[in-house]
């Protein structure tokens, strides 16, 4: 489904991202782990083009990603969710989910509402839909804005860091969504920094460092025996936590 | 120049504080020569101008129609007669129009602020300049002056102040001039000399219209004022005798009212012609008379309201509904509007470019905004209505009116201080918002549209607001470009009645009403804001 070779990205001097090779087949949910500026943020973004890549090749569906890709199409199918849910505090839950919608597939407004209601309902936060993002809790707003990402109907999500912001219990709600995303075939690519979490949705755990891919494998494997002296390190800090 | 004659009206304090101190701005009043010499001036100018058929062709200035410049606050010379703002009147209308009938060509008025006279007939937007300006030789440098009227320099204090007898008693005493005139410094000579003899200064304190220098007289704050006998003469009526000449100093430069045009001796000499046969044709004594400056007429339309001591409310009411004071409201409210909503056009994309990448359009932008941040409002005007026309010539057309001139000096100056708010909350925006949007798919545009502008809007509102209310009161000084706006209506029927309190009331009331309105409005916008305030959130929701 997704195939990145070779991929390669740096800021002046600075190489964030040094031949990034891997694949992701469809319906997976893969993790990627790594510390602090490893570069994890920037893979992703390079998957809907929010982070333009300077070479190697990313391939969605078959289709490559480079400049010459349609933007907006793009992004009708890869959605994402952020860290700090970064909804639209003007707009009411539904009118964050239905304006994408409306505004860039051109959608009217009673198709957008009912779609928007639709996947409000399946993230459990249609009782709050008449609400601004003001008003609710964070594990709510990171709720409403999976729910604004899922209105494009996107075949591929990204997620950076979606539990940073959030109260254990919230972690549990949201990681229910991904699970449930999952299941209905959606392809999840999820940066966290949360072990527990990451155990508990990730069927492949990527660990990064300085722009490299430095292991792929399941989390139970990953988790026990991990191949790399730096991985082991990173797990062992992460623990002591 | 214009197609209508133009609605009269007068300075205010924000315009005439600002006024350049070039000698060639400044008011001159004169000094009643003997009537010897009148005569004798009339029988020099009668020859000069001897071949009379060609003083009936019209000279250049004239050619096609006759424009006016004139500041219609200094009656008898030049005053607007009636409460409708755009009835001029005077010796110097009267003038004009005899000229005008001379030369079979049709008269037209342009009544601007005093310091923009002499601008706009170097400008070429009128052919003279008729406005009780006396003649003086530092203003001959750049334009030719033609006596039409003899004057004098009076010195006038309440009534049953002893007489002086020379300048030197004024010391230590407290003289009030009209600013911009050239009275200031005239009597700062006298100031020279008094402290070379160790005596006190004359205190000299400069009001922007001739009928607030007379208040300082009536309400006791100066001790006397200057002017001129012609007006002294006229204002007495509405003064009700309250006032009295003191002393007549002899200034030899201010002993005649001029006709002023730009340098052309055969014009001179075809204008000189044209006095001196209005004279000897005995058109100009059924003036003197009607205006009362020479004695024998009767018919004197204005100064029937004599200065009531308390606040009349007929008048006052009578403002209040008058149609002068509704246009000139509306003009004020017309042209802040349009001003305000072209900047805010201007000012978005300039504030978009401003929290992008540097660049050339960028710098372009910071140097447009500190410009037009440091120039003040009222040079910037008498830029676009004086200057512009001298480099391009279409801006002399008539298309070019006053209300177009100013609606695009204040848009374009607005602009720039609008810029800064609108940068300040676009950058208040967290970039997360944008980010969210393009990742949804949305174009910059839709991004901004949707997303970014409904948000900023509320960051921007307040200050808008205010910079809209400042600018409510900024367009006072388009009066300077000869546009009759609010203030410039007021000071109008100040000049012409003395009754400060009642029109100041007035038009208090009509700022009053436009500025509660747009605080008005200020709030029904600020309601939609509820989304950023959690408890004013819940409310709306559930409303
Ligand atoms: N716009 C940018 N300009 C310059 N350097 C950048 C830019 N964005 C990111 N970087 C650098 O690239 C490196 C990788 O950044 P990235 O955000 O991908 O790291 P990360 O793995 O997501 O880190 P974290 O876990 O802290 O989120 C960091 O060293 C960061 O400082
Ligand atoms: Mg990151």
């Amino acid at each position: 489904m997704i195939e990145v070779r070779n991929l390669q990205k740096s800021y002046g001097d600075f190489a964030v991202l040094r031949n990034v090779s891997f694949t992701v087949a469809r319906g997976e949910k893969i993790v990627i782990l790594g510390p602090s500026g490893s570069g994890k943020s920037t893979l992703i973004r390079c998957f809907n083009r929010i982070e333009p890549h300077d070479a190697g090749e990313i391939t969605i569906d078959g289709e490559r990603i480079d400049q010459k890709t349609e933007l907006t199409r793009l992004r009708c199918m890869v959605g994402m969710v952020f860290q700090n849910y970064n909804l639209f505090p003007h707009l009411t839950v539904l009118e964050n989910c239905a304006l994408p919608p409306r505004v860039v597939k051109g959608a009217g407004r009673e198709d957008a509402e009912e779609l928007a209601m639709n996947f409000l309902h399946r993230v459990n936060i249609a009782d709050q839909a008449r609400k601004y993002p003001i008003q609710l809790s964070g594990g709510q707003q990171q709720r409403v804005a999976i729910a604004r990402a899922l209105c494009m109907q996107p075949s591929v999500m990204l997620f950076d860091e979606p539990t940073a912001a959030l109260d254990p219990e919230a972690v549990s709600g949201v990681a229910d969504i991904m699970a449930s995303l999952s299941a209905d075939g959606m392809t999840t690519l999820c940066v966290t920094h949360e072990m527990g979490f990451a155990r508990r949705i990730a069927d492949r755990i990527i660990f990064m460092d300085q722009g490299r891919i430095l292991e792929s494998a399941p989390p139970e494997v990953f988790f026990t025996q991990p191949r790399t002296e730096r991985a082991r390190d990173f797990l062992s800090q992460m623990i002591r936590y | 120049m214009h197609g209508t004659p133009l609605p009269p009206h007068a300075a205010h304090p924000a315009t005439r504080r600002s006024r350049p101190a070039d000698p060639s701005l400044k008011r001159l009043r004169a000094r009643r020569l003997p009537w010897v010499a009148l005569l004798w001036t009339c029988m020099v100018l009668g020859l000069a101008a001897a071949p009379v058929a060609r003083a009936q062709q019209a000279p250049s200035f004239a050619a096609g129609g006759l424009t006016v410049c004139t500041n219609p606050t200094l009656p008898p010379m030049t005053f607007v007669n009636g409460t409708d703002g755009s009835d001029l009147a005077g010796v110097d209308i009267d003038v004009s129009r005899r000229l005008g009938a001379y030369w079979h060509v049709p008269v037209t008025f342009v009544s601007m602020d005093f310091v923009g006279l002499f601008p706009s007939l170097e400008a070429g937007r009128c052919g003279m300049v008729i406005s009780g300006v006396v003649r003086q030789a530092a203003r001959e440098v750049k334009f030719d002056a033609v006596p039409y009227q003899p004057t004098s320099l009076v010195v006038v204090a309440r009534a049953g102040t002893a007489h002086v007898t020379s300048m030197a008693d004024l010391s230590g005493k407290v003289l009030a001039v009209e600013s911009g005139t050239s009275y200031a410094a005239r009597i700062a000579q006298e100031n020279v000399a008094l402290a070379a003899a160790g005596r006190p200064a004359i205190e000299i304190q400069q009001y922007p219209t001739e009928d607030q220098v007379v208040q300082q007289v009536l309400i006791g704050r100066a001790f006397a004022f200057v002017s001129q006998d012609v007006e002294l003469a006229f204002r007495q009526t509405q003064l009700n005798g309250k006032v009295s000449v003191i002393f007549q100093p002899d200034y030899p430069e201010y002993r005649n009212f001029a006709i002023y045009i730009r340098k052309d001796a055969r014009d001179r000499a075809a204008l000189e012609g044209a006095i001196a046969a209005l004279r000897d044709g005995g058109q100009m004594t059924p003036i003197l008379q009607r205006w009362r400056i020479m004695p024998g007429g009767g018919d004197m339309q204005a100064g029937d309201q004599k200065a009531v001591s308390g606040f009349n409310w007929r008048t006052f009411a009578a403002a209040l509904v008058s149609p002068a004071f509704a246009r000139g409201a509306a003009i004020t409210l017309a042209m802040a509007v349009l001003s305000h909503m072209t900047a805010i056009g201007l000012a978005v994309p300039m504030a978009m470019v401003m929290n992008g990448r540097d660049g050339m359009l960028k710098s372009a932008i910071r140097a447009y905004v500190a410009l037009f941040r440091a120039a003040p409002t009222l040079l910037q005007l008498l830029f676009v209505w004086n200057a512009l026309p001298q480099f391009l010539p279409v801006f002399r057309e008539s298309w070019f009116t006053p209300f177009l001139a100013a609606w695009i000096s204040l848009s374009i100056n607005e602009a720039a201080y609008q810029v800064e708010i609108n940068r300040a909350a676009l950058q208040a925006i967290d970039p997360g918002q944008a980010l969210a949007g393009d990742a949804l798919g949305m174009t910059r545009m839709q991004v901004y549209r949707h997303i970014i502008f409904p948000q900023a809007l509320r960051i921007a509102l307040p200050p808008t607001i205010n910079e809209f209310i400042s600018l409510i009161k900024t367009t006072s000084l388009a009066s300077v470009i000869s546009l009759q706006e609010l203030l410039a209506v007021t000071q109008i029927n100040v000049a012409r009645t003395f009754e400060f309190t009642e029109y100041y009331a007035a038009a208090l009331i009509y700022y009053l009403l436009i500025v509660f309105f747009f605080l008005w409005v200020q709030k029904r916008i600020e309601r939609r804001f509820a989304w950023a305030d959690r408890l004013k959130a819940t409310s709306h929701a559930a409303a």
